[in-house]
């Protein structure tokens, strides 16, 4: 029997690989996923409901005794990081796209907010995104379920915020407030980030991959961790090669167009591995630009006490997480850097008492103090943009095989001195606007720490300058393409995931209309 | 009004660099850890326990320090709170920490032998708490420089993260009210708030 050929193989199958297989096999695409972890039920594998207490070292481990999932960047699971992710889903907007021309530094997208804002739209239809119709040119409204409530701590920093004429608004997230046919509506147990049990929130297996199986166009190959993107003698890709998880056997894929979207740097990571005579540096590196342009988010934090709630009762407030969101107000004001920030607080859930430790005393005053604290405990995470440089930039370390003996990646990032302006000011503002809020001060990260991975296989017009081209193709190779962070030639301030999706919805379109053209 | 300066206090009380197997933001897997815990029984009533670590004098120090930093109040102290096996099973399983223990528990025998001729469980409370208030201070002022500081700043920290996520820390000490099913969120019911 010959071995087939899908019209598609997908790496990956968290926001990105989910979303862009899903809207592929609807379309009559036959499209493979291959995903390095397990399949994994939303509904019985995490410890969403779980205590500290449930556990003699008081960790609640990412899965339940006995469940695999999530053991390496290689082979997390079917759904990805949408299994944990907190779902913040944010539109960029024209000064996202266009910050260099706007501000002279960093790089521009080729492409600009109109050509994402129909995906956007169809993404918001399709996973139902709670938010409020904020009418903020920099944040734009979309399609959205009812927003939910803020939390008596939100109100309290509106009010200070506002004092110093800074927006509170509600949080927008990739979680029903309402019900649908399919998912039901948020139950508030606020754990969401340990895996959500009923799929009220977003995860791209259950939302989108699951459903598209009915189309019979779909195929999902867990367990196999991709080590190598297969190249031809006629420069083009024919399919992958991977290792099984479980029995280290090794197999292929084949396909007429090979996607990756490996969350970010193991996509990079990816191409980096798969070495050839004609890309000695890794797959579709002509440029020399793979791996370059690391542009991972900055954050801080700053804990306070909010003052007004010290000494109240303890509340059942722990919702789904943050309910408000500061959206950016320092790109219109005056300031000495480019690009802007923008904040999130009270992500933590009221299971984490970490802070106790940090209260000056001890005996029955301390105890009093720490109960008296408890509903006040409040932690400010402001994220900043960075902008790219020279020395920081994604590669591998071939010394340090992981346990399936590839080379790990390795991040390296060094903060230029706009970052370092950024995180400096981000931080006193955050200060700023918990004092007029009426804060007692805990503690305060002193340096800046990454998160929400971007950059790396930069996406622009110049094949010299970059490794994808406005539609997520490789500009060396014809039928290969990268859709996750990495693609991000900027990385704007606010949570990508959202644009990660709308991403990919743009390139299912673009792959399908190029393959019912005979282009592929 | 509370000034910029006496906030900055408590931040100074922290110190930069801690002694302790994980932060006190890791503490919750939150990140992806991968220590094989068992899961607890849940128990109504608290078997005896046998320390791994701990010696058995050990052990009572250790419970007796434990239930002065958190004590018993209308709710439970953390001794009764199991605290106690909670900071045997850390040092079980942190050989890196072991020693700064096992020199801080000598030492605060050795200091009480010297003031007291007597080990620190059969003093009284007053001087059980005079031995350790002055530890307790140097670790609020940010000096942490002698045994008896680096292991009282470890024996909190650990008192703390084993009383507030025990049952009776969380839940009854503090009234956590969360992980529940809720058909909608609430809101802000304060007035002046809302």
């Amino acid at each position: 029997m010959a071995t087939k050929i899908y019209d598609v193989v997908v790496v990956g199958s968290g926001p990105s690989g989910g979303t862009l297989s899903a809207h592929l096999a609807r379309r009559g695409v036959d499209v493979a996923v291959v995903e390095g972890g397990p399949k994994i039920d939303t509904r019985t594998a995490f410890n969403t409901h779980a205590m500290p207490f449930d556990f003699a070292n008081r960790h609640i481990p990412t899965m339940r005794p006995g469940v695999a999932g999530f053991e390496s960047e290689r082979s997390r699971g079917l759904g990805g990081k949408s299994m944990t992710w907190n779902a913040v889903a944010w539109r960029f907007s024209h000064r996202d796209f266009k910050g260099r021309s706007i501000d002279g530094a960093g790089e521009d997208w080729p492409i600009d907010y109109q050509d994402l804002a129909p995906f956007y739209d169809k993404i918001e239809r399709e996973v139902g995104v709670c938010g409020n119709l904020d009418h903020l040119e920099d944040l734009p409204d979309g399609v959205f379920l009812p927003p939910v409530p803020m939390k008596c701590s939100d109100m309290i920093v509106k009010r200070g915020a506002a004092k110093l004429g800074v927006k509170v608004i509600h949080v927008r997230k990739s979680t029903r407030s309402v019900a649908s046919a399919t998912q039901p509506a948020c139950h508030f147990c606020g754990n969401c980030m340990a895996g959500c049990d009923v799929v009220a929130k977003y995860n791209s297996y259950d939302v989108h991959m699951r459903p598209a199986l009915a189309s019979g166009h779909l195929t999902l190959l867990p367990n196999s961790i991709v080590r190598e993107v297969i190249v031809s003698n006629e420069n083009r890709v024919t399919g992958v090669r991977f290792l099984n998880r479980e029995t280290r056997a090794e197999g292929e894929v084949l396909g007429r167009t090979v996607v990756l979207a490996c969350a970010c740097v193991q996509s990079v990571a990816l191409l980096l591995m798969s070495k050839s005579r004609r890309y000695p540096h890794g797959l579709a590196n002509s440029s020399g630009e793979l791996g370059r342009n690391f542009i991972p988010h900055f954050t801080g934090g700053v804990e306070v006490f909010l003052k007004d709630l010290v000494g109240r009762p303890a509340s059942n407030d722990e919702g789904f997480l943050d309910h408000a969101y500061v959206p950016s107000f320092m790109h219109n004001r005056k300031r000495d850097f480019a690009r802007s920030f923008g904040m999130q607080f009270g992500y933590q859930n009221r299971r984490s008492v970490g802070w106790a430790r940090s209260l000056p005393g001890f005996g029955q005053e301390y105890k009093r103090s720490v109960k008296d604290r408890y509903p006040g405990f409040l932690v400010f995470s402001p994220y900043g943009e960075m902008l790219p440089n020279k020395k920081s930039f994604v590669d591998l370390d071939y010394d340090k095989p992981d346990v399936h003996g590839l080379p790990m990646a390795r991040r390296h990032v060094s903060w230029g001195e706009n970052d370092q302006r950024i995180f400096r000011e981000m931080t006193r503002w955050s200060r700023e606007i918990l004092e007029a809020a009426g804060a007692e001060f805990l503690s305060e990260d002193p340096h800046p720490a990454t998160n929400h991975e971007l950059g790396g296989c930069r996406m622009g017009v110049d094949p010299r300058t970059s490794v994808v081209n406005a539609d997520c193709r490789a500009h060396d190779v014809q039928n290969l393409y990268v859709v996750d962070g990495s693609v991000f030639p900027s990385a704007s301030e606010k949570n990508p995931t959202h644009t990660i999706m709308a991403l990919a919805a743009r390139t299912a379109d673009h792959i399908a209309d190029r393959l019912k053209k005979g282009e592929a | 009004m509370e000034t910029r300066r006496d906030t900055l206090k408590i931040i100074g009380a922290i110190g930069s660099t801690c002694a302790f197997p994980f932060g006190a933001n890791d503490l919750y897997g939150q990140q992806e850890h991968h220590h094989a815990a068992a899961l607890a029984q849940v128990q109504s009533t608290r078997a005896p326990f046998t320390p791994k670590f701990f010696s058995a004098p050990e052990y009572q120090t250790i419970s007796r320090i434990a239930d002065l930093i958190i004590p018993p109040t209308d709710t439970p102290g953390a001794a009764a709170a199991g605290v106690p096996e909670y900071i045997d099973n850390v040092l079980t399983n942190n050989s890196d920490v072991q020693k700064t223990m096992r020199d801080g528990l000598a030492w605060i025998d050795n200091q009480s032998s010297e003031l007291h001729k007597k080990r620190f469980v059969e003093l009284t409370e007053d001087d059980q708490i005079a031995i350790l208030r002055p530890l307790s201070d140097a670790v609020d002022r940010a000096r942490v420089n002698s045994i008896g500081a680096l292991f009282f700043r470890m024996i909190k920290s650990m008192t703390a993260d084993g009383y507030y996520t025990s049952q009776a820390g969380l839940v009854q000490e503090l009234g956590y009210k969360g992980n529940t099913v809720l058909a909608a969120f609430p809101g802000c019911d304060h007035p002046e708030h809302s």
